[in-house]
């Protein structure tokens, strides 16, 4: 029995990262061998492929790194405040989590048409920032923090911000990796947003650079799409077991 | 006795100023728009600004483009949710519980989670070149949401307290009555989550249909609602995109509301 689940294992993990292997393997294969020639091709010739990736690297840095100190004030404030109608508040964040892209994208929009934020980097920034994901998760991780710390800190200070920067975030870690994981992946993976939001060629992302596969040749894109994977592998290996000690999620209510 | 009160009063001001960043940024980029989204999808059009009632709305209900995609979706959460749950499950039993190198295999299952599906649309195209049917769409699901279902259910596994098996051996429960007893409820509330994640989920499926198939216009049985909705983007049709996207929105809104409603009902 054991042995049969050990096989089961072996070959249904590997069916799990073969689309992971068989990219990597054809970003090296070209006319019948292994090369490099691809990467090279890519790296010294097709200079579109640079400000494409460093805009996505802004892109997913700015958004990770400005809704760090958001979502923690805001889990905070579901933690500890007490106000009528706080729950309510809370579960409209959970359905607003919910909501796919096909409901939100049209409002986020008009939002930033309004503002004149569209075909401008920070038309891609704002509204990631403040999507619902990184606050809910943060607040489930925190109701199961020790208070009693928290309670401690404020004998000692006055201020918000020290309580939280004392004994709130150290409490946090896990959850903190977990949510910079997550927010860093799906910023990074974002497509519509970059293609509806943008006309300016030089703010697109190299998600869009791999979609408009038709317009380069296809020699690179193998190889782009494996230096597109680098980046979240990088922070999977670094951060992957917070994962699950700092996604808390399982029960809402 | 009145100074502490007050202190306590204005400590309680200060934790809901910490909303505050959040709070507005959410009226601004999603409430405040959803708003005039709701008006949009009520009059003719943005220059003559007519009231039409629920014009719009029967307008999408009966174009065939907005019931195919629903159709779609529907069919990819009867058929793919099933299968993305249970398979979860079964791996995280495993991951949990099993022998030990077989646990290290859980990367191969979290990792989708997070690789780019741009990256991953590329040799999708290569293998399923040939393969005209739906399943590509679906493998690709499947492959990209387990992951997270995953690392849910392991959580909730983990997290049940070994005491509690050891206390109910010792009380001469076998395995079965153990898991049945114990596990069971305890993971239950998770499952349910992770069921409603995924139908959530498969809403969002779009942008891998989009990386698969890249035009305007998929096959049939992958047009989704948002490539509905894309093209009625392209076309600036904000009325009929308006009124479908307070459609999905309260579609969505009754799944999730069912869904927590089953989870506080199980508990009880």
């Amino acid at each position: 029995m054991k042995k049969l689940i050990g096989i089961i294992f072996a070959v249904l993990s590997a069916v799990f990262l073969l689309p992971v292997a068989a990219t990597v393997f054809l970003s090296f294969y070209s006319e019948g061998g292994l090369t490099l020639e691809c990467y090279n091709d890519l790296l010294f010739d097709c200079f579109v492929f640079y400000p494409m990736f460093w805009n996505s690297v802004l892109y997913a840095a700015a958004i990770t790194l400005i809704q760090l100190p958001v979502v923690i004030l805001c889990a905070f404030g579901f933690t500890w405040a007490k106000f009528k109608g706080k729950g309510i508040l809370f579960i409209f964040y959970i359905v607003l989590m919910m909501m796919p892209l096909q409901v939100t994208i049209l409002p986020n929009y008009i939002g930033l048409r309004d503002m004149g934020l569209i075909n401008t980097q920070w038309g891609i920034i704002l509204p990631m920032i403040f999507s619902p994901f990184g606050a809910v998760v943060m607040h489930q991780y925190m109701k199961g923090t020790d208070s009693s710390v928290i309670e401690a800190a404020r004998l000692e200070t006055n201020s918000v911000f020290r309580v939280i920067l004392v004994s709130v975030i150290p409490q946090l870690r896990v959850c903190i990796f977990a949510v910079v994981l997550f927010v860093f992946a799906e910023s990074w993976n974002m497509v519509e947003q970059p293609m509806l939001f943008l006309n300016d060629k030089g703010l697109k992302t190299m998600s869009v650079f791999i979609s408009e596969s038709g317009s380069y040749a296809g020699a690179v894109l193998f190889p782009a799409a494996v230096i597109f994977l680098i980046p979240v592998l990088l922070l999977y290996l670094f951060f992957s077991d917070s994962l699950e000690k700092g996604l808390t999620l399982g029960e809402l209510s | 006795m009145k100074s502490i009160q007050k202190k306590r009063l204005k400590w309680n001001t200060k934790c809901v100023l910490c909303l505050l960043p959040s709070l507005l940024g959410t009226l601004a980029f999603f409430v405040a728009p959803f708003i005039r989204v709701i008006y949009y999808s009520l009059i003719d059009n943005q220059f003559r600004k007519n009231f039409v009632g629920f014009d719009n709305y029967i307008d999408t209900l009966a174009n065939e483009y907005f019931l195919l995609a629903l159709k779609n979706s529907l069919l990819l959460i009867v058929i793919c949710v099933p299968i993305v749950v249970i398979l979860a499950l079964a791996v995280s039993l495993v991951l949990s519980y099993g022998i030990r190198w077989v646990r290290k295999t859980r990367a191969a299952f979290v990792l989708p989670l997070v690789i780019p599906t741009a990256s991953i649309a590329l040799i999708w195209h290569s293998v399923f070149a040939s393969d005209t049917s739906v399943l590509p769409v679906y493998l690709l699901f499947i492959w990209k949401n387990t992951g997270i279902c995953v690392v849910l259910l392991t959580a909730a596994f983990t997290s049940i307290d070994p005491s509690l098996f050891e206390a109910a051996k010792l009380d001469g429960a076998g395995s079965f009555t153990l898991h049945k007893k114990i596990t069971v409820p305890m993971v239950m509330p998770t499952v349910f989550f992770v069921s409603l994640l995924t139908i959530v989920n498969s809403f969002k499926i779009f942008k891998e249909i989009y990386l698969y198939y890249g035009t305007n216009y998929p096959p049939d049985h992958s047009y989704t609602l948002q490539y509905y909705m894309n093209n009625n983007f392209l076309k600036l049709d904000y009325q009929s995109l308006a009124a479908s996207a307070v459609l999905t929105s309260v579609l969505i809104f009754g799944i999730v509301m069912a869904g927590m409603a089953l989870q506080r009902r199980y508990r009880q």
